[in-house]
């Protein structure tokens, strides 16, 4: 008989992301996914100056300022019809790849890597024998017995304590965890090693972005940080991205191949059917021709054609959503009017639109992109790819999966990577010829149009913006979690976490672990977080949804 | 003996009224006062990982945040952030952060600092207004004095800038200016 599991919260931002489950003889028939957070941030922008927007868009989320405030930037230069100068460009592509690096770090380590390493389980892991498994892998340092020694030491105080700490409540012992006590032991060494380097990667914004966390760079018409285009700071950026290049080189991948090796069945499951990316980095002022990760769309796992991106095609969906009507819009013409009624997975559940791309959902994301990019001959991609499949020795098929979407995450962390390099001896070569612009003077229309379209760390994000008598009279994000979280549509179709979830295994149904790794896969970010502390209920987040 | 190192970490949504406050509190310390060099002030946001670094390097941490606490709007409230971390517990899955939880991650490299939380209940935390409620409003005086004085407990000092007054500063708008915004060109 058919059993329903509620995983509530997904996200540790309490009632932000739900996912209910339907299982029957051990495997999911039925998903829906239900955001339960409201973020009509679209609302708050209206009657706004259009220059300050991405202020306001940058504080929309806690984790994604600066795609957020990038997105709103690129839309409104759209709007104005400004080009904005080369260097201008390099910037804000070496910020945005900074995003990435730290962003996918964050995420492998911190928050998907305990779906699948078993942290109790290195405890009993011989200390020599984790050391030579580590060393043959990867010439990295820190694999020393006594290195590994001193991990597991200070691992067995957090369990001997009875406190966790920040692996309590794990599915600790779960039979779906698969590596043996000394990758157990490794990966969690490589969990500690992470904290420390993304702390030092999350530097680099501070460089060219003059604050972190929120940057004050960005402008309308290029970038504001002239004064640290010189030689120190530059080579301040070059150093931390060196640094954090050979985590990602003798850490991030060795371990990715490591754990992927263990868990190959997972290249079967949690696949979607298609794919967009509306490409990230342009190399030139021309768009979408000169984009690094080039513009796309896939339809039917067909990796023979790639579609070009008409963004005509994109609407929202509201039938299944709790806002006013059964329509689907276009962003451009988009509209937020909530409407909430009551959770019913049959009816409306959930405060997320959802998108669709000629009708059809769409994934987004790290393996949207990786797909696109290898679909299209690019080269960096083509050679990473393949390069993951023989040492994994899966096909390429095993790519729409669970484990296809994790993997494609490390390999474009290393792609996006070595192209920064690239960028910062661009930004040193125009500095050395005197091109030391950084800005290009524009004109406020009385009235425009504008759409920012991105590829951030989470996928393909959209900005559109309407502005009339110098003012935003309408703003509408699509966001990348949307695209991938969203419900079904008015054609009844599940959204890509929906389909993914089918099929999936299911163990024990009150310790779903399996669920969490393909939610997880997707990266999921609700956006809005809140912060107010509730000593209390002994919950730190709080936040109800009128 | 090195004087200790200071955080001042305004954490908080600045979309969501009360929800701002921590932010509002900060930006109004920048403006109008400066601070010896032990003393840090941190716009935090909504960020969790990305504050590990400045609070890994700080020896003691003052929090400004809203703390609902089922107590009137605008009464302040004073946490000792290891009172806090005792009696939240965490939840099982893994994504995103709170600053209890970047907290432990601090712990877990072996660099968590000493940390005060001080905030004021909010009476609205619902979207979208970047404004305090006025209860809150009238606290914020009572609770920078606050602020002031544990940064002075923990070895910091300040001075107000010269023509300048909390009020003005206020007045001028912190977070989003007075434009709205920062037109550098």
């Amino acid at each position: 008989m058919a059993q329903r599991i509620v995983v509530d919260p997904i996200t540790r931002i309490e009632g932000h992301l739900r996912i209910e489950v339907e299982v029957a003889n051990g495997k999911v028939t039925n998903a829906w996914s239900c955001s339960t957070l409201f973020r009509g941030l679209e609302i708050i922008l209206k009657g706004r100056d259009p220059r300050d927007a991405w202020l306001f868009t940058q504080r929309a989320c806690g984790v994604c300022t600066y795609v957020h405030g990038l997105a709103s930037i690129r839309c409104v230069d759209h709007a104005v019809g400004v080009t904005i100068p080369d260097n201008a460009r390099l910037i804000r592509n070496l910020l945005m790849g900074a995003q990435f690096l730290h962003d996918h770090i964050v995420h492998f380590y911190h928050l998907h890597a305990l779906d699948w390493v078993d942290v109790v389980s290195a405890l009993k892991a011989d200390p020599v024998k984790a050391s030579k498994i580590a060393n043959d892998v990867s010439p990295a340092p820190k694999n020393g017995p006594g290195d590994f020694k001193a991990v597991q030491a200070r691992l067995k105080k957090f369990v001997d304590s009875g406190q966790l700490g920040l692996f309590a409540n794990g599915y600790w012992g779960h039979p779906a965890y698969k590596l043996p006590p000394e990758v157990n032991l490794i990966a969690a060494a490589h969990y500690l090693e992470a904290l420390r380097q993304q702390a030092r990667t999350a530097r680099m914004h501070a460089i060219f972005g003059a604050k972190n966390p929120h940057l004050q760079s960005l402008v309308v018409g290029g970038v504001s940080c002239a004064a640290d285009l010189n030689p120190d700071r530059i080579s301040e950026f070059l150093y931390l991205w060196k640094e954090t290049m050979a985590f990602v080189n003798n850490v991030y991948i060795p371990d990715l191949l490591a754990v992927a090796g263990f868990y190959k069945d997972w290249g079967s499951i949690g696949g979607t059917t298609n794919f967009l990316c509306y490409g990230e980095f342009p190399q030139s002022a021309k768009e979408p021709e000169s984009l690094f990760f080039p513009r796309g769309a896939i339809f039917k796992r067909n990796l023979a054609k790639v579609e070009n991106v008409d963004p005509a095609k994109i609407t929202e969906h509201v039938k299944h959503s709790w806002y006013e009507g059964d329509g689907a819009l276009n962003p451009a013409q988009g509209e937020t009017k909530p409407k909430y009624s009551k959770l019913d997975t049959n009816g409306e559940y959930s405060w997320m639109k959802a998108p669709r791309y000629n009708g059809e959902p769409m994934e987004v994301g790290p393996l949207a992109r990786v797909l696109v990019a290898y679909a299209k001959g690019h080269e960096p991609t083509k050679k990473a790819v393949d390069g993951v499949l023989k040492k994994l020795a899966i096909p390429k098929e095993a790519l729409f999966s669970t484990l296809g979407r994790t993997a494609a995450r490390a390999i474009e962390t290393q792609i996006i990577g070595e192209a920064m390099e690239g960028w910062i001896m661009q930004l040193v070569e125009n500095l050395k010829k005197g091109d030391t612009k950084t800005f290009e003077p524009y004109q406020m229309p009385d009235s425009a149009q504008g759409m920012g379209l991105n590829d951030v760390p989470r996928g393909a994000l959209g900005h559109w913006i309407e502005i009339k008598e110098k003012k935003i009279a309408n703003y509408q994000l699509v966001v990348p979690s949307t695209w991938n979280l969203g419900p079904r549509c008015a054609a009844n179709k599940p959204g890509p976490v929906e389909e993914a979830l089918i099929g999936t295994p299911v163990a024990d149904p009150k310790r779903p672990v399996e669920i969490l790794r393909t939610v997880h896969s997707f990266d999921p970010c609700i956006a809005c977080g809140v912060h107010v502390i509730d000593p209390q209920s002994n919950q730190v987040y709080k936040f109800r949804v009128v | 003996m090195k004087p200790q190192r200071i955080l001042v970490l305004g954490v908080g949504n600045v979309l969501l009224k009360d929800e701002g406050l921590g932010v509002h509190l900060v930006h109004r310390l920048q403006a109008s006062y400066e601070f010896s060099d032990n003393v840090e002030l941190l716009d935090g946001g909504t960020l969790g990982l990305r504050l590990l670094d400045p609070i890994t390097q700080a020896d003691h941490v003052i929090v400004i945040d809203a703390v609902q606490n089922g107590a009137e709007p605008g009464t302040i409230h004073k946490i000792s952030a290891e009172v806090l971390s005792k009696k939240v517990a965490f939840k099982n899955s893994i994504h995103q952060l709170d600053l209890v939880e970047t907290l432990a991650y601090a712990e877990v490299l072996g660099r968590r600092p000493t940390c005060v939380i001080l905030g004021i209940e909010p009476l609205d935390i619902a979207p979208w207004g970047t404004s305090l409620t006025p209860p809150v409003a009238a606290k914020v005086e009572a609770l920078e004095a606050l602020v002031l004085e544990e940064i002075h407990q923990a070895g910091g000092s300040w001075a107000l800038k010269a023509g300048e007054s909390p009020e003005a500063c206020e007045a001028k708008g912190y977070v989003f200016g007075d434009s709205g915004g920062n037109h550098r060109h």
